[in-house]
Parts: C-alpha cells; sequence; structure tokens
C-alpha cells in the first residue's frame, strides 16, 4: 500500500508480492519434505495442525461475550479468570492466561502488541493484517484515540481509555459492554452482534437496527 | 540499543486497513513451528522464533513479510540447534522448483506433497 | 537457581514501581517507551520462565514472578493531551522493576 507519510518509509511488509509467496510456498514445502525425511514430523500431523489452527474464530469469542452479557455470575467468574471461563464453555485457550478486559460506561479497552503481534489466537485465529502493521503497534499506545478515531469510533471526552500492551505470557480479550435494545435477544442472536473488532477494542458494538416491516 | 521491532510510542501513519488472506503457505509455517514446538519435541519455542527475527539485522528483516520472517526464523534456529543446514534446505528447495507445477490453487502439485 | 525454582516476588499489588532501564543483549520482553518510568503493580500475575532464557534454547532456568504494571498516560509521554485518567497496563518481570524513588 502506498503512503506518502515519510515515517513509512522503512515500515517493514506486511505480506509478500506474487514471487514472494510463491517462494514462500516452494521453501516451506522443501522445508517441510526435510523435516519428514528427518522423521521429525509426518504429512498428516500437518494437515491436522492446520485444521486446528484454522478452528479459532470470532465465533468462539462471541460466544464467551455472549454469555457474559447473559449471566451475571459467568461475566464475574469470566473476569476473574479467563482461561477457565472459556473453558465451561468448551473453548480451550492455548496461551498461558487470558485476561478479559471489561468495557463499562467509564472505561474504554484497548489492545495491542508493540512488539509483535501476540493475541489470543486459540481463541480468535490470526490477528488481522492492521493489528500486526507498524503504524498500529507504533502509534496505539502513544495516540489511542487517534487511532480509534481512525476505526470511526469517537469515544466521549470523560471517558477513560486503559490500553494493553500484551507483551508477556497474558492474552487479553475485550467484554465490550452490550448495546441497548437487546433485552429480548437469547445468546446465539447476541453473538452474532459481536464483531472481532470489538474484543480488540477498535470499536464498540452499536444497537441493532429495528428492520423496517413492508 | 532498541531493537527494530521496539516500537510502541514511534510515528507512523495512518493504519493501513486492507486485510490480507491468510494464505496456505502461511498457516503451514504455523502449523510446522506448533509441531516443532510442542511437547514431544521442543525444537523450537515462539521465544526462540521471535529472537530469530529480532536478530536478522534491519534489512533482511525489511525486506520479508510477517510469516515469511517467521519462515526464515524457524530455519535459522533449525540450523542452530543442527537440525538441519541450509544447504540442505537449499538442495531440496531447488528439488521443489525443478518439479513445481502450478495449478489453479496455487498449492503446487510437486511429488513432495504426497505422504 | 534450580530448574523451576522461584525467584521470589519483590513487590505485590499496589506498590509504586519505576522500570529499569537493564542493559540485557538479546531477546527481551521489556519495551524502550516503559524504561525509566514509575507505575504502580495492579495484579501479580503468577511465574513464568524467563524468556530472555527460552529464547535461546534455555528452558531449564528459575522462574519469575511477572506483574502487570499501571501507567499513568500522561507519565509516559510529555505531551499527552487526552484524559488525566487515561493509563496503560503491560506485564513486567521482576528483575525489570525496582521501588519507585517518587
Amino acid at each position: 500500500m502506498m503512503n506518502e507519510h515519510k515515517h513509512d518509509d522503512h515500515a517493514p511488509l506486511v505480506a509478500e508480492d506474487d514471487a514472494g509467496n510463491l517462494e514462500g510456498q516452494q521453501i516451506t514445502n522443501a522445508l517441510q519434505a526435510l523435516l519428514v525425511r528427518k522423521g521429525l514430523i509426518s504429512a498428516g500431523e500437518i494437515t491436522l495442525e492446520i485444521q486446528k489452527i484454522e478452528a479459532p474464530g470470532t465465533h468462539l469469542g462471541a460466544k464467551i461475550i455472549a454469555r457474559a452479557w447473559a449471566d451475571d455470575d459467568y461475566r464475574q467468574r469470566l473476569l476473574a479468570n479467563g482461561k477457565n471461563g472459556a473453558a465451561e464453555l468448551g473453548i480451550k485457550v492455548g496461551e498461558a492466561q487470558l485476561e478479559v478486559v471489561e468495557n463499562t460506561p467509564e472505561v474504554h479497552n484497548l489492545v495491542v502488541c508493540t512488539l509483535c503481534s501476540c493475541y489470543p489466537r486459540s481463541i480468535l485465529g490470526q490477528p488481522p493484517s492492521w493489528y500486526i502493521s507498524k503504524a498500529y503497534r507504533a502509534r496505539a499506545v502513544r495516540e489511542p484515540a487517534a487511532i480509534l478515531e481512525e476505526f470511526g469510533l469517537v469515544l466521549a471526552k470523560g471517558k477513560k481509555i486503559r490500553l494493553h500492551d500484551s507483551n508477556a505470557d497474558l492474552r487479553y480479550l475485550v467484554l465490550p459492554e452490550r448495546p441497548s435494545g437487546t433485552d429480548g435477544l437469547d445468546e446465539e442472536q447476541l453473538a452474532a452482534l459481536v464483531t472481532r473488532d470489538s474484543m480488540i477494542g477498535v470499536t464498540t458494538i452499536a444497537s441493532p437496527q429495528k428492520t423496517e416491516s413492508n | 540499543m532498541r531493537g527494530y521491532h521496539d516500537i510502541g510510542g514511534e510515528e507512523a501513519g495512518p493504519v493501513p486497513k486492507e486485510e490480507l488472506p491468510w494464505l496456505y503457505w502461511e498457516k503451514k509455517v504455523e502449523a510446522i513451528r506448533n509441531l516443532l514446538g510442542d511437547a514431544t519435541r521442543r525444537l523450537v519455542s515462539l521465544d526462540e522464533m521471535r529472537h530469530g527475527f529480532e536478530s536478522f539485522g534491519i534489512e533482511k528483516y525489511k525486506r520479508y513479510s510477517f510469516y515469511r520472517r517467521r519462515l526464515e526464523a524457524l530455519i535459522d534456529t533449525l540450523e542452530i540447534k543442527g537440525v538441519l543446514t541450509r544447504k540442505e534446505l537449499d538442495a531440496e528447495v531447488a528439488q521443489v522448483k525443478a518439479d513445481w507445477i502450478s495449478d489453479d490453487t496455487g498449492t503446487g502439485a510437486g511429488s513432495h506433497e504426497q505422504g | 537457581m534450580n530448574r523451576g525454582e522461584r525467584v521470589p516476588a519483590r513487590f505485590e499489588v499496589g506498590d509504586k514501581v519505576q522500570v529499569l532501564d537493564l542493559n540485557i543483549e538479546g531477546h527481551i520482553r521489556t519495551p524502550s517507551y516503559i524504561r525509566g518510568k514509575s507505575g504502580k503493580i495492579i495484579q501479580f500475575c503468577g511465574f513464568f520462565l524467563n524468556p530472555e532464557d527460552l529464547s535461546v534454547g534455555n528452558t531449564g532456568g528459575p522462574v519469575y514472578p511477572l506483574y502487570r504494571v499501571s501507567f499513568a498516560m500522561k507519565d509516559l509521554w510529555s505531551d499527552y493531551d487526552r484524559g488525566e485518567d487515561d493509563e496503560l497496563c503491560i506485564e513486567v518481570y521482576d528483575h525489570w522493576l525496582d521501588t519507585s524513588k517518587t
């Protein structure tokens, strides 16, 4: 992506071009062949592991959020121990510990990993490209309000921002505020409202619109 | 000295919003790293991999994408551990390239995919 | 120290601490922007193997106390112009901390 800001002249690429991707494929296949021949790994294991890392996604995080909205006791258990809270729903957190940070009318949470790309992958899957970009990692801890505005979120002046730099052994999940107008919804319907970006903290969840009846 | 990955607080342009697809070879890099780092093997930990790409030097770091960096760091760590050599791997890559038949899915159909 | 032995925790929740600017080479997880800054311990996370050891394949070392430390954004950035109460929370290992002088 072309960017005229001179500070991005040396921003590392996030993706390869076609030639780079072809080379990536070839080297990866060669590495696999070599490791298989050395008896360190099998092709079957690799296929299964790929399926395993493809499996998590927004839907798992949304399930946790919806339960926390619907069940206040669960919410408190989840905030006390995120890993155990997820396990109650059959979601196995692979990282050392999960810290669920709750948005309230007073506080808005935002998660970043300035040093690399730490993210609750075992729940949410792979982080979005922007999360691992230099711009997000460098600026989120310095000017969070400006970053949020780039995502279309303008916080009230009195609202406190709480940033989490995910630099060591904990992984963070934002528990967004439950939007208004959702009292009648069941957990499945609540989960459908939850977005990945709201669980990172760059957006909030809007109240569902009533559909126009014809 | 401050590492080139240690960028919290630096100035930068707008956050690039374009979402890039997660390609099969990139998933395979993660899968291989996970397996090599598991309790039965303990050959490459996440910390070793991170140390790997933090040790590239700025030129190599800038040249490669996020997943290519992880692939290179994985290879570097395996070489340090005596599991393989770059020379062996290069020979294998040459073989893969020679056998390469690209198809529409882009996964390649070299004989090394079998088994 | 022996493998898995615990380095004693020197701090507890509520303590005011300052991040040291240690001259440790290699893979470290204490970013530059918090070095020399003062904050408050808000959580004790437990004992973990040191990534500085793990990054060079040393899994036989002791486990270190890890804390979550909260910093006021206005203390991290002299020109921070948003809320007085805006804060940043980050995990810091025991050996990177000292009691805050301020």
